[in-house]
């Protein structure tokens, strides 16, 4: 083979990430026909978290890297808008959102910002959505979450949005979250259910799930511009293309993951709770302060909110003219 | 060619280099001829990165502590505590020794501190009672290893950090297995104590002498209800814990028992942070090795060689402690974790060790190497603080070397002795 | 021989003044460290409120306490190795060796100093740390989002000050080797631990 592309995730070999890099391989490794070879690094044999990757795949010792919005907002703040909650309804929503145009302004955005290196090449899903879950009470409306400790990654628009909703935020390290949960060191956590049941939540007490669907988990691909770039154009396509085989793969495994992981949860007692419309407005309602947070104070905040809110609004129409098509 | 690097940094290890100049060498060079210089920049980074991390702080803290408690003279209550209790057998101050080793591990996770905390105190004692030199001080250096297998442990914050594992997990497993050699030992001086006739250290003590011993050395006593308890109720995480525990032993040194002066905390302060600045080094550059260590695929290389010698788990478990035993023997117990964990645990855990068992294992090896000649490091500590010849107190270890490894054994082919108390507390499978 | 001693005069001195000053600042930051993760305990369980950065804030001390007092412990042998094969040899052959393998450490210092500059300046030296602010004005209502290169730096400032000490040990060794190691002035010992 000619190239050697390097890539690496940081969850294990059970994850959608690991399901979309095996797509990812076979079409690029048969695509190219063996001029690509694609070796997979799970976990974190080579780097362990976004600022440590991201400079890997800056400086090319890392050719690609999937991260968690939270793991790039050291470096690309603006990406924590997928954090934003409820502007994206569903998947078919985020899927035509992150498909489309969406994704070109924010790699021209991280292209600016990292000098030239570090390329965002799509954006999957990495688990769902992310819903409120917590060892205490059903939680119906806003006020059923006031006074939780809720574990958060160490960024700041999911602490925003616990503040915002009268919860505690808590930073706890997701391989302590477990124990912490366990012995009331926070009492809920925001993840998607993939998660929740791969790392066994339910046993350490973790019973009760409401379906807000507060955040999609966004997977960012990213991939060193200058390995992209080396690439003769016959194979950058094969690359581009590999990616949409893997943002497609990405698209599907949770879905297909989750729905066990739902029988699951209930099944050992956990109490599943579907908000009603009006409900899910009382909590979009809430979480309002977060969005004026967010423009407000993130740099590109405002630009990239106008981006997702404008995709949004052209994907919902395209989808509304879409349904009424296939309805007739 | 990049699996050579185990060899290369075996030779430069045995000429001399320290350990973190050799675990980032040996991979550098060979990247360089293997013309990879882009992954030298990933040496540093996990370097770097090794060293950034919120559990690793355990280190230090318990270091701290566990220095605190000695400047503090706690170390002298536990021993009077220790006496009351056991000093009327046959034998009574080695058995003080022994008890005093355990109860000093619930504060320190060092087996150098208790052998120069208890071995200053207890040798000239013992000697005065008329054992010899050499027997006190062998007693000494080989109780002083339950020092880091009961919790809380440098090794295992260490092998936790390293390999992934839950540092709570890995204390709890070592409640059992710690009290188990402290038992050998124990039975061990009984028959010789009644076969040389060794002296008894005191009177029997009434019970409420004893009471007041337990009184005195409440405080100190309280220290590891206060970690574990406060780790397995989830106060605070093992981090968190070890801050506590700094924070306690500051306060009943200085306030409570007065037995520690505002003066001395500078320098105790400086010692922990020097000790603990090496070993944070020592775990980067193992974070960087790891690195070196997955690009080279030296432990599948190295599955697959195991697996040609046998395939029974139980021989293999057996092998792997001769080989512990004998790193052990030239090597420390912290950066021989931080160079075999990362290339044995995921061998033995494919064959289905129980990764937590597979961490005792190696923790309680590699620690009883540490009493181990000719190079245990503790063997080194107690002849300084005896003024007995290390080669004096190496014959006189043997016996006990023996139980050690007996126990040893014991461990590795009866899971449950370390298994039992994390699963029932829901620490591990 | 008598120009090689001139230089290790100076030399030694800076490197004990650079010394005290890092284990000075090192003994700030453990206490420091000890105290915010205390904070943090204490505001999660007495105000129900854990804070962002007392993690974050704990690391920065650590890693600055690890560069600025790991050149103390190179400087009195703290750091771990066999040295078994050193001592059995005889002297002029043991300083030779001891010569080669701190010319390995020289090599790896030099390496990590001129990486971890590129890295402190790089990519990586420019994301944000998570929490960690500095006001920029007296009023605290502008505040400074500290990046992560003033972390890493750390690690640089630290391979700096090895660098400086590992050239002392060179020149004593070289002196070894010519057979002038009872000329050498005297490093007083600080009390060194163990992990183990
Ligand atoms: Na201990
Ligand atoms: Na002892």
């Amino acid at each position: 083979q000619d190239y050697t592309l390097r890539a690496t995730a940081n969850s294990n070999e059970n994850d959608e990430d690991y399901d979309g890099l095996q797509v990812f391989k076979s079409h690029v490794e048969a695509a190219s026909n063996g001029a690509i070879e694609v070796e997979i690094f799970m976990g974190t044999q080579l780097c362990s978290n976004g600022a440590e990757c991201l400079q890997g795949v800056a400086d090319g010792s890392i050719d690609i890297y999937i991260s968690t919005s939270g793991g790039a907002s050291g470096l690309f703040p603006y990406v924590q808008v997928l954090d934003l909650p409820y502007v994206m309804a569903d998947d078919r929503v985020a899927e035509a959102v992150l498909s489309g145009d969406f994704t070109r302004t924010m790699r021209d955005m991280a292209l600016e910002d990292s000098g030239d290196s570090i390329r965002l090449m799509t954006i999957g899903n990495t688990g769902g959505w992310r819903n409120f879950a917590n060892t205490q009470r059903r939680v119906a409306q806003p006020s059923d979450i006031e006074g939780l400790k809720i574990r958060t990654v160490v960024a700041d628009l999911p602490q925003e949005l616990v503040r915002a909703l009268g919860a505690s935020p808590t930073p706890i390290p997701w391989p302590e979250l477990f124990t912490s949960l366990q012995t009331g060191v926070v009492e809920g956590s925001k993840n998607g259910i993939t998660d929740i049941m791969s790392m066994k939540f339910p046993d350490a007490g973790l019973q009760y799930v409401t379906l807000d669907g507060h955040a999609y988990m966004g997977a960012l691909w990213w991939m060193s511009n200058q390995t992209f770039q080396e690439l003769p154009d016959d194979l950058k396509r094969v690359v581009v293309d590999g990616f949409y085989q893997l943002q497609q793969a990405t698209f599907a495994s949770p879905k297909r993951k989750s729905i066990q992981a739902y029988e699951e949860f209930v099944a050992g007692g956990g109490d599943l709770y579907v908000p009603s419309p009006d409900e899910k407005a009382a909590f979009a309602e809430a979480a309002q302060p977060v969005y004026d947070w967010f423009t407000a104070n993130v740099e590109g905040g405002q630009e990239i909110y106008d981006a997702l809110t404008s995709a949004v609004s052209e994907a919902e129409s395209e989808l509304e003219a879409a349904r009424a098509a296939d309805m007739e | 060619m990049l699996v050579l690097f185990l060899p290369v940094f075996l030779f430069f290890l045995m000429v001399g280099l320290p350990v973190f100049f050799g675990l980032l060498f040996a991979p550098g060079i060979l990247l360089w001829l293997n013309g990879q210089e882009r992954d030298i920049t990933l040496l540093y980074r996990n370097l770097y990165n090794g060293m950034d991390s919120f559990p690793l702080m355990a280190i230090p803290f318990f270091m701290l502590a566990g220095e605190l408690m000695n400047r503090g003279g706690i170390t002298l209550r536990l021993v009077e505590f220790s006496q009351a209790l056991m000093g009327h057998f046959r034998g009574g101050l080695a058995h003080v020794n022994i008890l005093s080793s355990m109860l000093f591990a619930g504060l320190s996770g060092s087996a150098v501190a208790d052998t120069s905390a208890l071995g200053s105190m207890l040798i000239p004692a013992m000697e005065k009672q008329g054992y010899t030199r050499r027997f006190a001080a062998a007693i000494t250096a080989a109780s002083s290893v339950i020092g880091p297998i009961i919790p809380p442990s440098g090794i295992m914050i260490i092998y936790a950090y390293v390999m992934g594992e839950s540092v709570a997990a890995l204390f709890l497993a070592g409640i059992v297995p710690g009290i188990l050699v402290g038992t050998g030992l124990m039975v061990l001086v009984k028959l010789m104590a009644d076969r040389y006739d060794f002296p008894v250290a005191s009177r029997r003590h009434t019970w409420g002498e004893r009471g007041q011993a337990s009184l005195k050395a409440f405080f100190p006593l309280l220290t590891p209800v206060i970690i574990l308890g406060g780790i397995l109720s989830g106060v605070f995480t093992p981090t968190e814990a070890a801050a506590v525990a700094v924070a306690y032993a500051l306060i009943i040194g200085l306030f409570v028992l007065r037995t520690l002066k505002f003066s001395e905390l500078g320098d105790v302060l400086s010692k922990a942070g020097i000790t603990s600045a090496v070993v944070l080094l020592l775990v980067g550059a193992a974070m960087s090795f790891k690195t070196v260590v997955s690009l080279s695929h030296a432990p599948e290389l190295l599955a697959e060689f195991i697996l040609t010698l046998t395939e029974n788990p139980l021989l293999l478990l057996f092998l792997i402690n001769l080989l512990l035993f004998a790193v052990g023997m030239f090597l420390d117990a912290g950066p021989a974790i931080i160079i075999l964990g990362p290339i044995l645990g995921p061998v033995f855990t494919s064959l289905g060790v129980d990764s937590v068992h597979f961490a005792i294992i190696m923790c309680v090896n590699l620690t009883v190497g540490l009493a181990t000649p000719p190079m245990g490091l503790v063997l080194f500590v107690a002849a300084s603080v005896s003024n007995e010849k290390v080669e004096t107190i190496s014959r006189a270890i043997l016996p006990f070397l023996a139980v050690e490894i007996f126990v040893i054994m014991l461990i590795t082919f009866i899971p449950e002795i370390s298994m039992t108390i994390p699963r029932l507390t829901g620490f591990a499978d | 021989m008598g120009g090689v001693l001139a230089v290790l005069g100076p030399l030694g001195r800076l490197n004990a003044a650079l010394c005290t000053a890092g284990r000075a600042i090192g003994v700030v930051a453990i206490a420091v460290m000890v105290a915010v993760t205390l904070l943090q305990v204490v505001m999660r369980y007495v105000f129900n409120n854990a804070l962002p950065w007392p993690d974050e804030a704990a690391r920065f001390c650590m890693l600055w306490m690890t560069g600025l007092m790991a050149p103390t412990a190179l400087r009195h042998g703290g750091f771990v190795a066999i040295d078994s094969l050193i001592a059995a040899l005889p002297v002029r052959l043991s300083s030779a060796l001891t010569l080669i393998l701190l010319s390995i450490a020289m090599l790896v210092l030099v390496m990590g100093l001129s990486i971890g500059w590129s890295e402190v300046n790089g990519l990586g030296g420019r994301f944000d740390t998570a929490s960690l602010y500095l006001p920029t004005s007296l009023s605290f209502d502008s505040w400074y989002r500290i990046p992560r290169s003033w972390m890493m730096l750390s690690l640089v400032v630290g391979f700096a000050m090895l660098i400086l000490v590992n050239l002392e040990l060179m020149i004593r060794a070289f002196m070894g080797l010519l057979g002038a190691a009872d000329r050498l002035p005297m490093v007083r010992n600080p009390e060194l631990g163990s992990a183990e």
